[in-house]
C-alpha cells in the first residue's frame, strides 16, 4: 500500500516542483545566474538582455495556441466532413492535403510565406497551423469512425437527426481521442514555433538564436530548458484531461 | 395493425428480403424467427425505416410509413437491439430520456415517465437514474435498453435479439418482464429471434424467414403440428416438437377431476414443466392449486402426454 502511495504522489510532487522552478525562473531569471555562469565566456551576460523572458515565453505560447485552435477547428471540420455519407468521396484527398501539410518543413513553409505576408508571427502561425493538422485529422478519423456499432445504431433507431447524432453521441464519444490528436499537435508546435524567429516572430526562439549568434550557451540553454518544461506540462496536464473525457465517456475499458 | 405488403430489399444483385407480405394485429407479439442471413433483420429494421426498402409498402395502422420523414417516424416507434446500445456518456436516467428529449416534452413529465419505467423495471429511480451504463449489470443494461425504447409511450416496439447477450436465467426474466410490460401497455411487439424456444414463448404468431422468403406465418401451436417445409420443421427441432407444444399450454388447461398426493402445481405454470416434476418426481399424478391457493384438481402424466402428440 505505501508504495502505492509514493508511486501516485511523487510524479505530481515533480511536475509541481517543475512548474515552480519554470515560473521562478521566466518572473526571476537573475536568481539563476549562479546557476548558468559556468557557460558564458569572455564576461558575456547570462541571462538574455534583449527581452524579458515571461514576455516571450507568453506570445509563444499565445502563438502556438492560435495556431492550434485553428488547425483543431479545420482538421476537426474536415474529418466530420468526410465521415460523413456525402463526403466520403473526400476522404483520400483531404489525407493527402493534410499529409502535405505534415511532410513539407516548416523552415521551407516560413521561406515561402514571409514574401505573401511579410515577417513577423503570421508565417510562423501558417507553419504550425500546416504542421498541427495532421495529428488532429488522423485522430478525429479514429474517433469517429470506431465508435461502437450499436451505440450508433441506437441513435438511429431513436430518431435522431444527422446533426443531433454528431453533436450528442459521436462528438463526445470521440472527445478522448481528439483531445490526444490535439495534444501530439500543440507538443509539436511548442518545439516547432522556436523556428519562428528566424523570421522575426516573437518567441522563445529568439533566446537560442541570440545565443547561437554570439557563441552563448547560456542563451541555447535556457531559451531550450524553457520550451521543454513548458512542452512537458502542457503534456501532462492534457494527458489528465484526457484521461478524464475518457472516463466520462465510458470507453476507459476499450 | 401493422400490414406489411410486398416487400422487397434488393443490394445490388442480391435480394435480402423477397416480396413478403404478413399483417400484424394490434396489441399481440409476432415473433421472426430465422437463420443468420435470413433477411429477418433487415425485414425489421426496414418498418422503421433504417433500411429502406427496394419494393413494397408498410402500413402503420393505416398509414404508409414514408408518409414522415425517417427521424421523425422512428422517434414513434420503440427500438431495442441486441446488446443495448445504451450511450455510455450519459446516465441511465439520461438514456431512457432520449426519446421524450427529442420529441420536447416538458422537464416534469420526462422525470414522471423515467421513474414509472425504472421502478416498473425494479430499478430505484433515485440510486439507478444518476449511474453510468457501465455501472450496471449486463441484465440491468438490458432493461434499461428496453424502458428507453418505450419511454415516448409507442404502440410499436421493434426488438432486435434484444436477449441475445443476456444468461439464460436473467433471459428468462427479461422475456417474463417483457411479456408482463406487453400486457400492461398493450404494445404492439415485433421481435426478432434465431431462439425457436423463445419465439415459442413469445410470439402470438410466428413468422418462420429463410433466404429473405417468409416461408411461414401463423401461431406457435400450428407452426409446431403442421410445418410448411422441412426447413420450418428442422428449425422447430423434431425432438424437442412435443415438448414445446406443451410449453405452449397452462396447467389449469390440462386439470382432471381428482386428488393427488404432494406439493401443489400453480395453475399458471407451463404444462411442460408439470411434465418434467412429474417425470422427475417419478409420480403419476400433481396437485394442481389456483392463485388463491384452492385445489382445482391435478394433472397426470397420460393426460399430459396425450396433449404433447400431434394435432389432428
Amino acid at each position: 500500500m505505501k508504495e502505492a502511495g509514493v508511486k501516485t504522489w511523487l510524479p505530481s510532487l515533480l511536475r509541481l516542483a517543475l512548474a515552480v522552478l519554470l515560473v521562478a525562473f521566466v518572473t526571476n531569471p537573475g536568481w539563476f545566474e549562479p546557476l548558468l555562469k559556468p557557460l558564458t565566456e569572455n564576461n558575456a551576460p547570462v541571462i538574455y538582455n534583449q527581452g524579458s523572458l515571461l514576455t516571450l515565453t507568453l506570445l509563444h505560447l499565445r502563438t502556438v495556441l492560435i495556431a492550434t485552435v485553428a488547425a483543431t477547428i479545420v482538421a476537426v471540420a474536415l474529418a466530420i466532413l468526410v465521415t460523413r455519407p456525402a463526403g466520403v468521396e473526400f476522404l483520400p484527398l483531404s489525407r493527402s492535403l493534410v499529409n502535405i501539410g505534415q511532410t513539407f518543413p516548416p523552415v521551407a513553409v516560413l521561406a515561402l510565406a514571409v514574401p505573401a505576408v511579410g515577417f513577423g508571427e503570421k508565417p510562423t502561425l501558417i507553419a504550425l497551423f500546416l504542421y498541427g493538422l495532421l495529428p488532429i485529422f488522423e485522430n478525429a478519423l479514429t474517433g469517429l469512425t470506431t465508435l461502437p456499432a450499436n451505440v450508433v445504431e441506437a441513435a438511429r433507431g431513436a430518431g435522431m437527426t444527422g446533426w443531433q447524432r454528431l453533436t450528442k453521441v459521436e462528438l463526445p464519444l470521440s472527445a478522448p481521442i481528439i483531445l490526444g490528436g490535439i495534444r501530439l499537435s500543440v507538443v509539436i508546435s511548442l518545439a516547432t514555433a522556436t523556428i519562428g524567429s528566424t523570421v522575426a516572430a516573437k518567441t522563445l526562439g529568439e533566446v537560442i538564436i541570440a545565443g547561437l549568434l554570439s557563441n552563448n550557451l547560456a542563451f541555447v540553454l535556457q531559451g531550450g530548458l524553457i520550451v521543454a518544461a513548458l512542452a512537458v506540462l502542457i503534456y501532462d496536464g492534457l494527458s489528465a484531461i484526457e484521461r478524464y473525457t475518457a472516463r466520462r465517456m465510458g470507453r476507459e475499458a476499450q | 395493425m401493422i400490414e406489411i405488403e410486398g416487400i422487397t430489399k434488393r443490394y445490388d444483385a442480391t435480394t435480402v428480403v423477397d416480396d413478403v407480405s404478413m399483417l400484424i394485429e394490434p396489441r399481440t407479439i409476432a415473433v421472426i424467427v430465422g437463420t443468420s442471413g435470413s433477411g429477418k433483420t433487415t425485414l425489421l429494421r426496414m418498418i422503421n425505416r433504417l433500411v429502406e426498402p427496394t419494393a413494397g409498402v408498410i402500413k402503420l395502422d393505416g398509414a404508409d410509413n414514408r408518409s414522415l420523414p425517417g427521424y421523425e417516424l422512428r422517434r414513434s416507434i420503440g427500438y431495442a437491439i441486441q446488446g443495448h446500445g445504451l450511450f455510455p456518456h450519459r446516465t441511465v436516467a439520461q438514456n431512457i430520456a432520449t426519446v421524450p428529449v427529442l420529441l420536447g416534452w416538458d422537464k416534469a413529465r420526462i422525470k414522471a415517465r423515467v421513474d414509472e419505467l425504472m421502478t416498473l423495471y425494479q430499478l430505484d429511480p433515485e440510486a439507478f437514474g444518476p449511474r453510468y451504463p457501465h455501472e450496471l449489470s449486463g441484465g440491468q443494461q438490458q432493461r434499461v435498453g428496453v424502458a428507453r425504447a418505450l419511454a415516448a409511450e409507442p404502440h410499436v416496439l421493434l426488438m432486435d435479439e434484444p436477449f441475445g447477450a443476456l444468461d439464460p436465467i436473467i433471459r428468462n426474466k427479461a422475456q417474463e418482464d417483457l411479456l408482463a410490460i406487453q400486457k400492461r401497455f398493450g404494445t404492439t411487439i415485433i421481435l426478432v429471434t434465431h431462439d425457436m424456444e423463445e419465439a415459442v414463448h413469445m410470439g402470438d404468431k410466428i413468422a418462420v424467414m429463410d433466404a429473405g422468403k417468409l416461408v411461414q406465418y401463423a401461431r406457435p401451436a400450428e407452426i409446431l403440428a403442421k410445418p410448411a417445409s422441412a426447413f420450418v420443421e428442422t428449425l422447430v427441432g423434431a425432438s424437442e416438437k412435443p415438448f414445446r407444444l406443451l410449453s405452449l399450454g397452462r396447467v389449469r388447461d390440462a386439470v382432471e377431476k381428482g386428488t393427488a398426493e404432494g406439493e401443489a402445481i400453480p395453475g399458471d405454470a407451463s404444462q411442460r414443466d408439470a411434465l418434467a416434476e412429474l417425470l422427475w418426481s417419478g409420480r403419476p399424478a400433481l396437485p394442481v392449486k389456483g392463485d388463491d391457493g384452492k385445489p382445482l384438481g391435478r394433472v397426470t402424466v397420460d393426460g399430459l402426454v396425450k396433449r404433447a402428440a400431434r394435432p389432428a
